[in-house]
């Protein structure tokens, strides 16, 4: 709806300025401190739930991207894991990282943890999202077909005959 | 029992820091402020335990009766007769009224009560006053709250042997931010400190994940995820939620509420059994009120009756010559409550879609609060979830306080060796906050059902060229337009560097924290340059006090469109 039209028109920002770069050094350090952490930032940009403006962190480099956790990582996962396997890796993090569970000084450090996990959690507890997170990381990895588990085997097929950077763009259009 | 030290005089607003501050030796016990029933629960070491009065009561009567000396509570004093309560002497529903401005409809349907509620139609507080000895005394719904939580943390703590400081409240899901602070500005009053705020729904969702947690070694299925959809009722207000629940973690879903309740539906039995008595009653003299209150009283035995019978007499003398004389049946109630029963089915299918869950992958249905033992409202419930019964383990008046006073343990630190206690509540914003933009829309940042704590930003630039300023103006709900919102404060953007209409970057972004406490930030970026052209600005939110339509108002008359902005898409369209 609003959320991901909006961001849609953030894409298509007529501003020739990279998005990315410009968010980062907007506000400090609040924006800072929430987007240094590359495993937020492609969590984030992943999560379409969230929409707003997160999407402009698609836009950096494909090697940055890779190195950066993936999401079945910060779940502590394998990229094969079952829906339900999903779900109980959040509970289990969320026991762990919740605010609400931790010490108090420690309260702000969890909420930023927690928002990560949470945002991978609503990535790839939809499977529209992770089939679109997973053809994400597999371009960049651009790991072969065949050898994928399960779910990103019906990615790889579904983006079979867009390569490269045309393939980014068919999955934007279909995704938001 | 002691002279209760509440400082009705102090302006001292629970500051949001302290929540936050120190670590919590004690237990903090649970509270559940009803519209029109109260009640208080504690963690006594191996489960939850309603607290009971000096007269042996789980439930308390919410009001408060002012008399010449002292005004006392419906904790510690007890009215002979429910017509005492009526008599004008004492204010209740203040659930219903706190933080509403004069324009609200619900602070208009409170005009039936027999105190006064007076409105000025113009977006400030209404003139609430109890009848004193012929005489209208002002006071204000914070006060009789306040008043009335001090009776019930004397109660607390005679019952409990122990000073009494920390509380979780369960608040209505529809309530906005401004009235979450009204209610802890009433408890500072009161000289309690909120350990948490819970909507209602979800402290059933918390008692529901412990009886599930507990039940693991019965079933084989363990880790099992359950869903839960739990219909909240009472007097004042209605809430939805939908809760999916494994190992002790309840993640709510989505939520959904309205402020309607019993009290519509007493007020549209009483309009029926005498259509002009609004008019009648209008003028508030001592017979009217004593009139009101009999046909107050009369209406609510009808109501509950009905729960059980299907049809039955009334029988009532009002004095004044007005007498009522009717036989009241099932489908005539249900028929003058149809637009009650459509906003709740309403309620739940939306809460359903929100929470992207098919009727069919509901595990247990759960309807809790007063009004969930009228027929109808079991019977819409069933019907929308295609079930064709309720859950059973949980006391539907107990529900939601047994959920507080757990959270209290839990947000206390308490450790439980039978592992009763290893609950966790993942909680999402019951309403979407966002700004004024695109003319007078509302554009939600943080749109309602995000799990907390959040961070959400959205774009927006200027609709004049060479614009220079930006007023950011806050507001929460779900209305398309801002007036139907509500309004949490606002902030100017001054500084933007010229620029035609469209450049710059203005960037607003809002904050839900660890305990939270809701920020907006705004930042500006001109292209052509990596560093933000102003010093970011970050305001804590609520910032508006009283006077909200009013301030408004203000706002749009003195700067109309001239520091509007747009979001970045309606550019495009442009």
């Amino acid at each position: 709806m609003l959320a991901s039209s909006s961001s849609t028109s953030f894409l298509q920002h007529p501003l020739p300025l990279a998005l990315s770069s410009k968010h980062q050094p907007l506000a400090k350090p609040y924006f800072l401190r929430f987007r240094t952490h590359k495993t937020v930032a492609a969590a984030c940009s992943a999560a379409t739930e969230t929409g707003q403006a997160q999407r402009p962190h698609l836009n950096f480099p494909v090697d940055q991207m890779a190195s950066a956790a993936s999401l079945y990582e910060v779940l502590g996962i394998p990229m094969s894991a079952s829906c339900h396997e999903i779900k109980t890796a959040y509970r289990r993090l969320a026991r762990m990282c919740h605010p609400d569970v931790v010490a108090i000084n420690q309260k702000e450090a969890s909420a930023n943890d927690f928002k990560k996990i949470h945002a991978a959690y609503s990535t790839l507890s939809d499977p529209v999202k992770r089939a679109c997170y997973d053809r994400e990381i597999y371009g960049n990895q651009r790991r072969p077909y065949g050898s994928s588990p399960l779910s990103s085997a019906a990615a790889a097929a579904a983006m079979a005959g867009f390569p490269g950077r045309t393939r980014r763009n068919w999955e934007t259009d279909q995704c938001w | 029992m002691a002279e209760p030290a509440y400082t009705v005089a102090s302006d001292g607003e629970t500051t949001g820091e302290e929540k936050s501050s120190s670590a919590f030796p004690e237990i903090a016990i649970g509270i559940d402020i009803g519209t029109s029933q109260c009640s208080v629960a504690a963690w006594n070491g191996s489960q939850v335990e309603l607290l009971k009065n000096t007269r042996n009561q789980k439930m308390m009567r919410s009001y408060v009766t002012f008399k010449d000396d002292a005004p006392s509570g419906g904790v510690s004093n007890q009215h002979t007769h429910e017509l005492e309560m009526l008599s004008g002497a004492s204010i209740f529903n203040m659930k219903r009224l706190i933080g509403r401005v004069d324009t609200d409809p619900v602070v208009h349907a409170s005009k039936s009560l027999p105190f006064l509620v007076q409105t000025l139609d113009i977006g400030v507080r209404p003139f609430i006053a109890a009848l004193v000895n012929n005489v209208w005394r002002s006071t204000t719904p914070e006060e009789v709250l306040a008043i009335f939580l001090v009776e019930l943390r004397a109660m607390a703590e005679i019952a409990l042997k122990r000073p009494i400081r920390n509380v979780v409240l369960t608040i209505p899901v529809s309530f906005s931010r401004f009235q979450v602070t009204r209610i802890e500005r009433a408890c500072a009053m009161a000289g309690l400190h909120v350990l948490r705020l819970m909507p209602e729904p979800t402290a059933v969702a918390l008692l529901y994940a412990q009886q599930q947690q507990q039940t693991i070694h019965e079933n084989m299925g363990s880790g099992y995820e359950k869903i839960a959809l739990i219909f909240n009722m009472g007097a004042g207000y209605s809430d939805v939620a939908v809760s999916a629940t494994a190992g002790g973690v309840s993640q709510i879903k989505a939520l959904a509420g309205s402020a309607i309740g019993g009290e519509d539906m007493l007020q549209n039995m009483m309009r029926h059994l005498l259509p002009d008595s609004e008019i009648i009653f209008s003028n508030h003299g001592i017979n009217e009120i004593k009139s009101m209150g009999l046909l107050r009283v009369a209406t609510q035995d009808a109501i509950h009756k009905l729960s059980f019978e299907t049809s039955v007499q009334i029988d009532v003398d009002l004095g004044n010559g007005l007498k009522i004389c009717k036989v009241v049946n099932q489908e005539e109630f249900q028929e003058v409550n149809r637009e009650v029963f459509e906003k709740c089915e309403s309620l739940i299918i939306q809460c359903l879609r929100d929470a992207k869950i098919e009727p069919d992958d509901v595990t247990d249905i759960i309807a809790v609060g007063g009004c969930s033992f009228i027929p109808k409202i079991k019977n819409l419930i069933m019907t929308t979830c295609k079930r064709q019964e309720l859950y059973k383990g949980i006391n539907p008046m107990e529900a939601a306080v047994c959920g507080a006073a757990l959270e209290g343990a839990v947000a206390s630190g308490i450790n439980d060796p039978f592992g009763s206690l290893d609950l966790l509540t993942i909680q999402v914003t019951p309403l979407a906050i966002g700004i004024q933009a695109d003319g007078n829309n509302f554009v939600p940042i943080i749109p309602r059902n995000t799990t907390m704590p959040a961070r959400r930003e959205l774009a927006f630039t200027t609709v004049h060229d060479n614009q220079t300023e930006a007023l950011i103006v806050v507001y929460e709900g779900e209305g398309k337009k801002v007036e139907e919102n509500h309004l949490l404060g606002y902030f100017k953007l001054v500084g933007i560097p010229p620029a035609p209409k469209g450049v710059p970057d203005i960037n607003v972004c809002m904050d839900i924290d660890a305990s939270d406490v809701l920020r907006v930030l705004a930042g500006v970026v001109v292209p052509g340059s990596q560093q933000p052209a102003i010093p970011v600005m970050e305001v804590r939110m609520p910032t508006v006090d009283d006077g909200h339509g009013w301030c408004a108002e203000a706002l749009h008359r003195t700067f109309g469109s001239r520091l509007n902005l747009v979001t970045v898409q309606k550019k495009m369209q442009q």
